[in-house]
C-alpha cells in the first residue's frame, strides 16, 4: 500500500479531510525524523518503536585480496514492533 | 539508555506543529497505528512517505535442535514485520546519529587519528602497568607490538586526545587492542579510496554481464525453436499424402515434437498428483507470494498458474477470493534451469500481456 492510499483510508475512516490528513502525516514524519536526529526512541503506541542503533566499527577482509580494512562504525534505523502485534502477524 | 519520545509527547508536539487540537492530533495518530496494521494484515506492505516501508516477511518453517533432548525438531514459518528506511532518511540517520546518541559530541575523526588516540592511551596504560605488572600481564603481552612504533606520534597527539576519547573509553581500548596491529600495517584511508571505484566497476560488470547472459539466452531460444521447427518441416513435408486438410493438425505436433526432443517436457512437469493445500486469494496477494511462502522462491509462480488455469485467466490480475490450488512440485518440477520450465514460464507470462 502507498502513503497515498494510507492517507485515503485515514481520512475516510476519521473524518478528515485528505488534505488534512496528509498534512497531518507529513508533519507526523517530520517530528518522528527530527526527534530521531536528537536521539531519542520514538514510541508509536500499538505499532512500535523506531530508534536508532549504532553498528560498532568493525574489520572486514576483502574477499579476493584479503585485505582488512575497517568498515566504519554507523547508526541504523531500527523498527522494534510491540509484542502483541508481533504475535498478531505471525500467523496470518 | 535513550530518551523517549512518548505516545502523548509525540501528540501533543504534532498538535502544535501543525495547528491542531491535541485531540485531534491524538485521533489521527491512533487512527495511522490502525491503518497500518490493517494494512499490514491485507497488504503486506505499507509505504509511509518521509519515514520508511514497514513489510510483511514470510519466514520459512526450518529444522532445529532440541537443545536439552537432541531432538530435531521443526520450527513453523512465520511472517515478521521488516521495515525499510527511505533512503533519505537512511543517509540522515547514517550521517547525524554519532551526534545524536552519545551526549558527547564526538567529531568526525579519521580512523587514523583515533587510533593514533587509542594507541598513546594504551602507551599510557602500559606506563601504569609497567609499575604493577601483576594483573593484567597476558593483556600488556599483546600491545607492545603495536604501541612501541606508535610512541613517535605522540607529539601530535595532545590536539586529538582530548577532543576524543573521554575516560569511560580507557576499558574499552583494552578490548580493542588485540585489533589494532592489523589494520594499522595498511595506510586505511587510501584503500578505502581505492576500494569504492573497485566496487563500483564490479558492479556495472555483473550487470552487463548478467544482462548480455540473458540476451544470449533469448537468442538462443529463438534460434534453436526456429531451427527446430525448420527440420520438422522437412521431415514431415516429403509426405506426400498430407494435403490441405491436415495442415491444421500439424503446428499442434510441431510443437509436442519440439517439447519432446527436449530431456524433460512440458508435461512431464505439469503432473500435479498431489496439493499441499488450497489457499484462498487475498487482498494483496500475489502467486509469487504464496510461491515463496509454500516453496521458499518466488519463481515457482508459473505451477501455481498452470495448477489453476481452468479458472484464472491472467496471472496478475487474480480477484479476491479466488481459491488457488498449491500442488506439491517435484525435484525436477523444481529445476528452474529445464527448457521445460523456461517454456512454461513463457507461457504463463504470454498470458500476463495478453490483458
Amino acid at each position: 500500500m502507498l502513503t497515498k492510499d494510507l492517507i485515503g483510508l485515514i481520512a475516510s475512516s476519521s473524518g478528515l479531510s485528505k488534505k488534512d490528513t496528509e498534512h497531518l502525516l507529513t508533519t507526523t514524519t517530520a517530528v518522528v525524523r527530527e526527534n530521531l536526529m536528537a536521539g531519542k526512541t520514538i514510541q508509536l503506541q500499538g505499532l512500535g518503536a523506531l530508534e536508532i542503533k549504532e553498528r560498532k566499527e568493525r574489520t572486514i577482509v576483502h574477499p579476493r585480496t584479503g585485505e582488512r580494512t575497517i568498515a566504519p562504525s554507523k547508526n541504523q534505523l531500527v523498527f522494534r514492533p510491540v509484542d502483541n502485534l508481533k504475535e498478531e502477524l505471525k500467523k496470518i | 539508555m535513550a530518551e523517549k519520545l512518548s505516545w502523548s509527547e509525540l501528540r501533543r508536539v504534532i498538535a502544535t506543529r501543525a495547528g491542531v487540537s491535541e485531540k485531534k492530533a491524538g485521533e489521527f495518530l491512533s487512527e495511522l497505528q490502525k491503518q497500518i496494521t490493517e494494512a499490514l494484515k491485507q497488504d503486506k506492505v505499507v509505504k509511509v512517505n518521509g519515514l520508511g516501508t514497514f513489510k510483511l516477511q514470510a519466514v520459512a518453517p526450518r529444522k532445529s535442535v532440541n537443545v536439552s533432548t537432541g531432538e530435531e525438531i521443526i520450527i513453523d514459518g512465520y511472517n515478521k514485520i521488516a521495515f525499510v528506511p527511505e533512503a533519505g532518511v537512511k543517509e540522515l540517520v547514517e550521517s547525524n546519529g554519532d551526534t545524536a546518541k552519545a551526549k558527547t559530541p564526538v567529531p568526525e575523526v579519521d580512523p587514523i587519528q583515533k587510533l593514533g588516540a587509542q594507541a598513546t592511551e594504551i602507551v599510557d596504560i602500559l606506563g601504569e602497568l609497567g609499575q604493577s605488572p601483576e594483573k593484567k600481564k597476558p593483556a600488556a603481552k599483546k600491545k607492545p607490538a603495536a604501541a612501541k612504533p606508535k610512541a613517535e606520534p605522540v607529539v601530535e597527539e595532545p590536539k586529538v586526545e582530548p577532543k576524543v576519547e573521554p575516560v569511560v573509553e580507557e576499558p574499552k581500548t583494552e578490548n580493542e587492542a588485540p585489533y589494532i596491529p592489523e589494520p594499522l600495517r595498511y595506510p586505511i584511508e587510501p584503500d578505502e579510496e581505492e576500494k569504492k571505484p573497485k566496487r563500483f566497476h564490479f558492479m556495472r560488470d555483473t550487470l552487463i554481464c548478467v544482462v548480455v547472459l540473458l540476451l544470449l539466452l533469448l537468442i538462443g531460444y529463438f534460434f534453436l525453436r526456429g531451427q527446430l521447427s525448420g527440420w520438422l518441416e522437412k521431415l514431415t513435408e516429403p509426405k506426400p499424402v498430407q494435403t490441405e486438410q491436415v495442415v491444421e493438425p500439424q503446428p499442434v505436433q510441431e510443437v509436442q515434437e519440439t517439447k519432446d526432443v527436449q530431456e524433460i517436457s512440458t508435461a512431464d512437469i505439469r503432473k500435479y498428483d498431489e496439493f499441499l493445500l488450497t489457499e484462498k486469494i487475498t487482498p494483496g496477494s500475489r502467486l509469487a507470494w504464496i510461491s515463496k511462502k509454500y516453496y521458499g522462491d518466488k519463481a515457482y509462480w508459473p505451477y501455481l498458474y498452470d495448477a489453476n488455469k481452468d479458472h484464472l485467466t491472467n496471472p496478475s490480475k487474480i480477484n479476491v477470493g479466488t481459491p488457488i490450488r498449491v500442488p506439491k512440485l517435484t525435484d525436477i518440477q523444481r529445476d528452474t534451469t529445464t527448457a521445460a520450465f523456461q517454456a512454461l514460464k513463457e507461457e504463463a507470462f504470454s498470458k500476463v500481456k495478453e490483458y
